[in-house]
């Protein structure tokens, strides 16, 4: 008997054996599926009664389940021989796209599931975009498709002249210099990243922010207000994180209940919209903090005008 | 039983007429928290995504289908309340503030009509609903707040956060753990009761 995995992540002990002889009484029950799903699909050519459509569909789910076999299949050879498995391995036969999600604490479980990016305002809390990747991707890997998410969104309002993005924060797990490099070439400010675990200063001096529009190269496209304004919305990085715990804890967005890549796209997407409202109500009904409404008041953002009961002395 | 089920689906009752905008107040938080979506053109984007990806001609005649404007706010509604299926449906009956949120402008039902919505039809809808609809309407819905100045992309942070997947399957082997579950709490509830002290 041998034990796979560290100790601090519990017990962990394998009949290494029992597995091997298991996988690959598996692995000959199931040899014969390909040449199964070859003759599936000649037959599938040649019927007549059913329609294409539904011909289509049945070929698109042959394609599916002999993926699914394929991989299932190199995973337990790898296993059989005594190789060691990719961090992406399979850890559901019926959806390929969970992954392990290597992220926490050393001495927590790895969870099986999703990871979900959220691009959000740091005033409100207005989620703009999010995105549910296939398996366990880095965290730089986010940022771009969610900026593009958000010109689409930019692009749909009818009069998108005004609508930029400044300047991008986040935590440790996006400082990456190519992740930089491409915001840069966008017009984006990068100090909202910090380098290091220090704190950032959210009040830079005349002579940092010209060092910072210097580094960055967009000395002529941002001004030292928008950057005084990202190192402040960078400072306050660690409201999102209270953003996503009002996801996780009144929405239940840490457990995804629909099946699938597909379904955990809709059920995100829906709690971000919920979200999304209750965040609306709050701008709209002036329920924000003074912080973000001092940010709001920097970023140029008009108030609601509210019908207030006081008003009418009649 | 079935059968009558699905026959109660829709708005056919002879009750009188109800009208959820006029009854419920300005203030209530559903109100305010409906009044903030683009329904028009978030209705506008679903229809055209299932009339391209589903294009099946409706036969003629039969029940009329229910609105993706009431199906797409009770599914929105169920994750703003944290309800089931099955619960958001059954308070769509009776609640008349998510009637409001759900775009009933007038409603007539009997007693005797205990749904509006069934959950499978919720369910159906939802199947139909895919990650490039959903991006669209999460767009729809940045757009219409920047274009109302709420809120502005200048600014933004990133950050991820793990789900748990938990879609439970049925299996021989979680069938047969719930089971010895069940009777390991059942046996060790009886001994409890025997070995409890009498009363004297």
């Amino acid at each position: 008997m041998r034990s796979f995995g560290r100790q601090c992540r519990g017990q962990g002990k394998v009949f290494v054996t029992l597995v091997r002889q298991t996988e690959r009484q598996l692995l000959d029950l199931g040899g014969s599926i390909e040449n199964w799903a070859q003759d599936a699909k000649e037959l599938l050519h040649h019927d007549t009664h059913l329609r294409e459509i539904q011909r289509e569909r049945l070929r698109r789910d042959l394609e599916a389940a002999s993926d699914a076999h394929r991989h299932i299949a190199k995973q337990s050879q790898r296993l059989t021989q005594g190789k060691k498995l990719a961090q992406c391995k399979i850890v559901n036969a019926y959806d390929p796209t969970i992954a392990p999600i290597m992220k926490g604490k050393s001495n927590c479980p790895a969870q099986f599931g999703r990871k979900t990016g959220l691009l959000s305002e740091p005033a409100s809390g207005f989620i703009f975009a999010h995105r549910v990747p296939h398996g366990n991707p880095s965290d730089p890997s986010y940022v771009l498709p969610m900026l593009d998410k958000v010109q689409q969104a930019i692009d749909l309002v009818a009069s998108p002249q005004r609508l930029r993005v400044h300047s991008l924060g986040g935590d440790l797990g996006v400082n990456d210099a190519a992740l930089r490099h491409a915001l840069h070439g966008r017009g984006i400010l990068t100090v909202g990243i910090p380098t290091t675990v220090e704190p950032m200063n959210p009040t830079p001096s005349q002579q940092e922010v010209r060092a910072i529009l210097n580094a960055s190269g967009l000395h002529r496209i941002r001004t030292p207000h928008q950057v005084h304004l990202a190192c402040a919305s960078g400072y306050s990085r660690p409201v999102v994180e209270s953003h996503i715990a009002s996801l996780l804890s009144s929405r239940g967005a840490g457990h995804v209940r629909y099946k699938g890549l597909e379904g955990a796209a809709v059920q995100l997407a829906m709690t971000v919209m919920a979200h999304n409202g209750a965040a609306l109500v709050r701008i709209r009904q002036q329920r924000l903090s003074k912080r973000a409404q001092k940010f709001r008041r920097l970023l140029g953002l008009r108030r609601h005008k509210v019908n207030k009961v006081n008003d009418s002395k009649t | 039983m079935g059968i009558r089920r699905y026959l109660q689906h829709w708005f056919t009752g002879r009750g009188p007429y109800l009208q959820p905008s006029e009854f419920v107040p300005e203030s209530h938080p559903m109100r305010l928290w409906a009044d903030t979506f683009p329904w028009e053109a978030m209705v506008q984007a679903v229809e055209h995504s299932f009339a391209q990806r589903f294009p099946t001609q409706r036969p003629i005649g039969g029940r009329p289908p229910v609105s993706p404007r009431v199906l797409l706010a009770l599914e929105l509604l169920k994750h703003e309340v944290g309800e089931s299926d099955e619960d958001v449906c059954h308070r769509l009956r009776t609640d008349v503030a998510m009637m409001y949120a759900c775009g009933l402008h007038e409603v007539a039902a009997d007693r005797a009509q205990a749904h509006f919505v069934l959950p499978e039809t919720l369910a159906q809808f939802r199947s139909r609903l895919d990650q490039e609809l959903m991006e669209a309407l999460v767009a729809i819905q940045a757009a219409a707040a920047m274009e109302e100045g709420l809120v502005s992309p200048a600014h933004l942070l990133v950050d991820t956060f793990p789900s748990e997947q938990g879609s439970q399957r049925v299996t021989d082997a979680t069938t047969l753990y719930k089971a010895q579950k069940k009777a390991y709490n059942s046996s060790s509830g009886s001994r409890g009761s025997l070995l409890s002290p009498r009363p004297h």
